[in-house]
This record gives C-alpha cells, structure tokens and sequence, in this order.
C-alpha cells in the first residue's frame, strides 16, 4: 500500500489528518479543563471574624493574587535622605525611626520593627499605647468585639490596650490589613470597620456612614486610615482616660479646619499636644497622614475620582473584571489608571505628576530650612534669658507653621492630590516661620545677642540624632532583643489559635 | 523497503499537521477578510468594537477602513502583516494594556483616512489638509467613533461578537453522545 511516490503522499496526508484531528481532542481536553477552574472556584466559608487575608484568598483567588504583589518593597530612610526631619520632630517618635511607607502586606511587621514602638520586655512596656494597632490588621475590629464584656465600651478598651501598652496585644494583632478591614465577610460589600471613622464621619457630615454610595465608599474605606487623627484623653463617659483615636473633623477638613479643632482639646480645652519639642520646647502638633482630606480638595477628588479608581485599579483578564489589590502608586502601571481618562502618552502623564511633585518639593526644602532654624533660635534665646511668656507667641508661630509644613509632606501624596492647597499651605508656613524669626531676633537683641544663631552640624541621621540627645545604637539593640524573645511568642500564641479556628 | 520513505511522510505529516492545527486554532483564514469580527478574535478590543458599533461611523466604516492605509495595496498588505504580527506577539505573551493607546504610524494612517472621507469638508480650509500644528482630527472630535471608555475593563459585559470554541459541533456531538 506504502509503496512508490504516491504511497508516500498516502501517508503524509493520513499522518496530517490524524495529527490534526488529535489537536482537536486535545483542544476539546484544554476546555473542560478551563470549566473545571471556572466550576471549581470554591467558595470558603469564612464566618464572622476569619482575618486570615489568605483564607479569604482560597475564594477570590484574583484580589489575593494582586494583593500579594505588595510584597518585598524597599525600605527607604527618609531621615537618612533628609536628616532636617528628625529635628523638626525631636522628642518625638518620628525622630527615632522613619520609614516610607511600604504595602499594606507589611503592616505588622514594620510596625514591630521600628523604633517608635520601641523593645518591650516582660518588665518594661512599649512606650507607644495599643491605639497604635488600630490601622495595621482585621484583628482590630475582632478584638474590640471580644473586649466589649460586662458593659464596657469595647473600643476604648482596645486603645486601653486592655490595661497595658502597645505590646499587650502584640499576640492578638497578627494578620496584616488585608480583606476584613474593607470587605463584609458575607456579601463582600464594602464596610467601615473602625469606629474612628464612622465617628468622625458623623461629626463631619451629620450623617451616618452606612448612607454613603459606593464611589464615597470606594474612598472611604482608605479613610479608616488615611486620614488625619490624634488621640484624645479626655473625652467623657467610658472613653474618659483611654487614648482615644479621634479624626479631628469637627470644623472641617482643611488644615485651619484641624487645627481649630485641636485647639480647643487638652485637659483644659486650651490645645492638644502630641509633643513638646526638644529643642525649642514648643508644644507641637503633629499632622499625621491627612490623605483623604487634601484628595478631595484637588482636581481628581473634586470629580468624584476615588481612592480605588487610581490606586486599585481595574484590571481583566479573559471575561473577567475584577479590582487590583496591589495597592501602590498609580504611575506603577499607567495604562490602567492615568490613561482610563487621559490619551496622552504615559511618558507625558509621568512627567505631569513629576513636575508637581519637583515644584512643591522647592517650597518644601524651603520651609524646613526656616522651621530648623526657628527651632534653634529659640532655644539659643531661652540660653540667652528669655521667659516662656516671652516666647509664647513665637512659639504659637513655630507651632502653626510647622504643622502646615507636616500637613503638605505627611501623606506622601499631596503634591500631585492637591497641589494647589498645598502650595497653599507651604507659603503659609514659610510666612509663620518668617515671621517667627523676625520675633526671635528682636528677643534675641532685648537679651544682648546681635549675631546669628550658629546651627550645629545637621548633615547627617546619626549627627542629628546625637544633637538631639537620641541613642539610636541603644535602641536598636533592645529592638533586637525584642524581635528575638518576644516576638516570636506572639507568633506562637497566634498559630495556636489560628489552629483553634480551623477545628 | 526504504526506511527514508516512511518515516519523512510520517515527520513531514506530523509537521504540516501541526501546523495547519495551529492555523485552524488562530482562526487564519478569518485574516483575510476585512470583517470587523476578525478583530474581536482576541477578546482585547471589546471597548473598541462596542464603541464603534454604537457610533455614527458603524454604518459607513468599518476598522480596517480607518485603521489600514488605502494609498495601494501592497502597503496595506504590509502594515496589515506587521501589525498583526505585533498584535498577535502581544496577545501571546499577555502584555495588552488595560488601555490601549494608538501608535505614531497607526495615527499618520487614521489621519489620512479622516481626510479622505471627509475631504469635502476640510477642502474648505487648506490649513486642516496640512494639518494645523500637528494637530490631528481627534484632538478636538474627541470621542469619535470609539466614545470616551478606554479600558478593556470599562466594559466587561459589552454585546460583542465572540469567537467560537475551536472544537467543532460534529466531535462535540460524537464526544457527548459517548
């Protein structure tokens, strides 16, 4: 049958037919198997309190993918790049330690690594109270549910660290924010699960947080954190004592708007402290990560365009939508958030942000350069003789001005969010510190200095810190310590009952 | 008998076999039309085929009619390869963005396409034919034909022609019956 020329032809053409055909099986094979990853999506089920991100990741296999994408950011050192702002924030946390931030993935693990948390032992707690958890796990809204027994107010019980510091939650605080903190466990719609917001939205707004639509909702559920907030003591009733995450919203939301409000905090209703700074012992605020409230004042967030819309983006993949849980910078994948509204090629849009960014960074150098030296000079004038009540106003003016200064800088993003209020708010700051140092000389001429305040050597971290009496070395050591003793037990605890949960 | 003689049939079979395998799969043939469901043979161009479909231009243009050159046929022959080449290459790899953005050869071509058309329109004015600061049509008919959803996302549920499995209704008939 095979023989001669068209034997040959026979079988070339038999074999092509039956390799064509086996394609087509083989193409019939690959579809039931697509229907069975489509078909075979399970559905964990996850009850009240699972915060377990990756738990939740078993049934939405496309968010938890994306979210894990987080992982492995750089730490970047921002008083090693800018040294100025550990004396701007002397005697006070950030002078110790401060990191850019990094992906939410790494929430529990950064905050037990930096200094400002400090070493706690068996002996010695945390210097930092256990409010300083609220933002960094589901776990949070699981443990005010579990503190809420025999009447008491659950909430302040958390920031009460029930009756310790930071670290007596340490075991309980272990799943960094992830899918609860957003998501209601059965309908997956979007929930507010911290009080500070549902609070602060009620004082802001008059209305209650469950009437918002879903786009404020898309904003919102970053504004569980990305916001302005201090801790305030002195509230009545239950809350009385406990240091009680407030967003200080009451006036509004702009800078003047937060400052009045926290002027009329304190003991005496005569102003909040968050610090009293060492080198001009001023009593400071210290402006937090006011982000939700500069983005709806600037051009994206006066349109309606949500946190979500740039920062979570859409993505597909065959038929399927679904939103990125890579939370990061928009300019990281410009095709998904830029271009959805703008044609221009990304080069020209990466530049648009850029730009912003360079202009208002000017204002910046500026305003911290006069803040530092307003700082000394005070000091040099309280060495020369002069009273508080002398320096009060000063004082107030250092105070307000560098409050501007943290606003513009502490949520990271403003310069492209607002850029106009924060140009805004960099000249206001550079006035008050202006006018602060005009004040301070005079002081200085009453008391009989008439040269200029030298400023120490502030070139570098280490130097800065040493100025400011910092052992860092010191407090790196019982960080160690920490990491190495302590730590690894909250893990243990948190393994057994994750355990516990699965039985 | 001459083992040559068997076994380059069988390799040669087995090669084409594939091959034409591989062809029926991409849905070549459809490449040689100038339908606008050739397209969509991807599932990458679904904001742009529901846009133009809903638009003005859906019933006096179709894609290739704006987006491949028309000045002779072998130059649209040759950008219709190159493009499918990159397109396909793109498609392979999973490298489509979210949003696709046009490229500097496809705008000379939509450009010249626009003119055309409209020729009787932009005659009235020398300045539009040469174009006026580089300015192209759509810089001011911003939403024309494609509307202003741009993301593949936007539309996830858009009616737009999908192509068929690959494997025919016959085996599908014998598989199922068994």
């Amino acid at each position: 049958m095979f023989k001669g020329k068209s034997g040959s032809w026979i079988l070339f053409i038999f074999t092509l037919v039956i390799v064509f055909f086996m394609g087509l099986l083989a193409n019939s094979i690959m579809e039931r198997r697509t229907e069975a990853v489509i078909m075979k999506k399970a559905i964990v089920d996850l009850g009240e309190w699972e915060t377990r991100n990756e738990v939740w990741g078993e049934s939405y296999p496309e968010q938890h993918e994306t979210y894990l994408k987080m992982e492995g950011g750089e730490i970047e050192d921002i008083l090693e790049e800018n040294p100025y702002v550990s004396v701007l924030f002397a005697g006070y946390g950030f002078a110790k330690d401060y990191n850019k931030p990094r992906g939410h993935i790494h929430a529990i693990e950064d905050t037990r690594n930096t200094l400002r948390t400090g070493a706690p032992t068996e002996e010695k707690g945390s210097p930092m109270p256990a409010t300083c958890w609220t933002c960094k796990s589901p776990d949070v809204p699981r443990m005010m549910e579990e503190l809420a027994v025999d009447g008491k107010d659950g909430v302040a019980e958390f920031y009460r660290g029930d009756g310790g510091k930071w670290d007596n939650l340490g075991s309980q605080i272990i799943n960094p924010i992830g899918c609860g903190d957003c998501h209601d466990p059965e309908t997956m719609a979007l929930t507010i699960t911290r009080p500070a917001l549902k609070e602060g939205y009620k004082a802001l707004t008059g209305k209650d947080i469950t009437e918002a639509t879903h786009q404020e909702m898309r904003s919102l559920v970053c504004a569980q954190c990305h916001v302005e907030y201090y801790f305030d003591k002195h509230l009545d009733g239950q809350k009385k004592g406990a240091p009680y995450l407030v967003f200080p919203w009451s006036e509004g939301i702009t800078a003047d708007a937060l400052e009045q409000h926290l002027n009329k905090r304190g003991a005496d209703g005569t102003g909040h402290k968050d610090w009293i700074h060492a080198v001009s012992k001023t009593r400071m605020y210290k402006a937090q990560h006011p982000g939700w409230e500069l983005w709806q004042l600037g051009p994206h967030g006066m349109q309606g365009v949500s946190c979500a819309d740039c920062h979570m983006p859409y993505e597909s993949r065959g038929g399927m939508k679904y939103s990125s849980h890579h939370v990061t910078s928009p300019l990281d994948y410009i095709d998904k958030t830029c271009q959805v509204c703008h044609r221009q090629p990304e080069e020209e849009l990466r530049k648009a942000v850029k730009d912003r960014q360079a202009s208002i960074k000017k204002l910046t150098v500026k305003a911290e350069e006069l803040l530092v030296r307003a700082h000394f000079e005070t000091k040099a004038a309280m060495e020369e003789g002069a009273t508080d009540a002398e320096l009060e106003d000063i004082r107030t003016l250092i105070r307000e001005s560098q409050w501007r200064w943290d606003f513009s800088v502490a949520s990271h993003g403003a310069s492209f969010h607002a850029p106009l209020q924060v140009s805004n708010l960099l000249a206001d700051c550079i006035d008050k510190a202006g006018k602060a140092r005009l004040e301070l000389s005079k002081v200085l001429a009453k008391h009989g200095f008439l040269g200029e305040v030298e400023l120490p050597d502030l070139s570098t971290k280490a130097k800065v810190q040493k100025v400011i009496g910092l052992n860092a070395e010191k407090l790196k050591q019982e960080k160690e310590n920490f990491l190495k003793t302590m730590a690894p037990k909250w893990d243990e605890e948190a393994k057994k009952r994750h355990e516990s949960w699965d039985k | 008998m001459d083992r040559k003689k068997i076994i380059l049939p069988i390799l040669a079979g087995i090669i084409f076999g594939f091959g034409f395998f591989i062809l029926y799969v991409f849905n070549f043939a459809s490449y040689a039309s100038n339908e606008p469901e050739t397209c969509m043979n991807c599932h990458v161009m679904d904001t742009q085929y529901a846009s133009w479909s809903r638009s003005s231009h859906q019933k006096v243009a179709n894609c290739i009619d704006c987006h491949l050159p028309h000045d002779n046929f072998a130059h649209k022959l040759y950008f219709k390869a190159m493009d499918g080449m990159r397109h396909s290459a793109i498609f392979l790899t999973r490298t489509e963005p979210e949003a696709i953005m046009i490229k500097k050869a496809g705008e000379v071509v939509v450009q010249e396409n626009c003119i055309h058309c409209h020729s009787d329109v932009v005659a009235q004015n020398a300045n539009m034919l040469q174009g006026v600061d580089n300015k192209k049509c759509w810089d001011c008919h911003r939403f024309t034909p494609h509307g202003r959803e741009r993301s593949l996302a936007s539309v996830p549920n858009a009616e737009v022609p999908y192509i068929d499995s690959a494997t025919p209704t016959w085996l599908k008939k014998i598989i199922e019956k068994k």
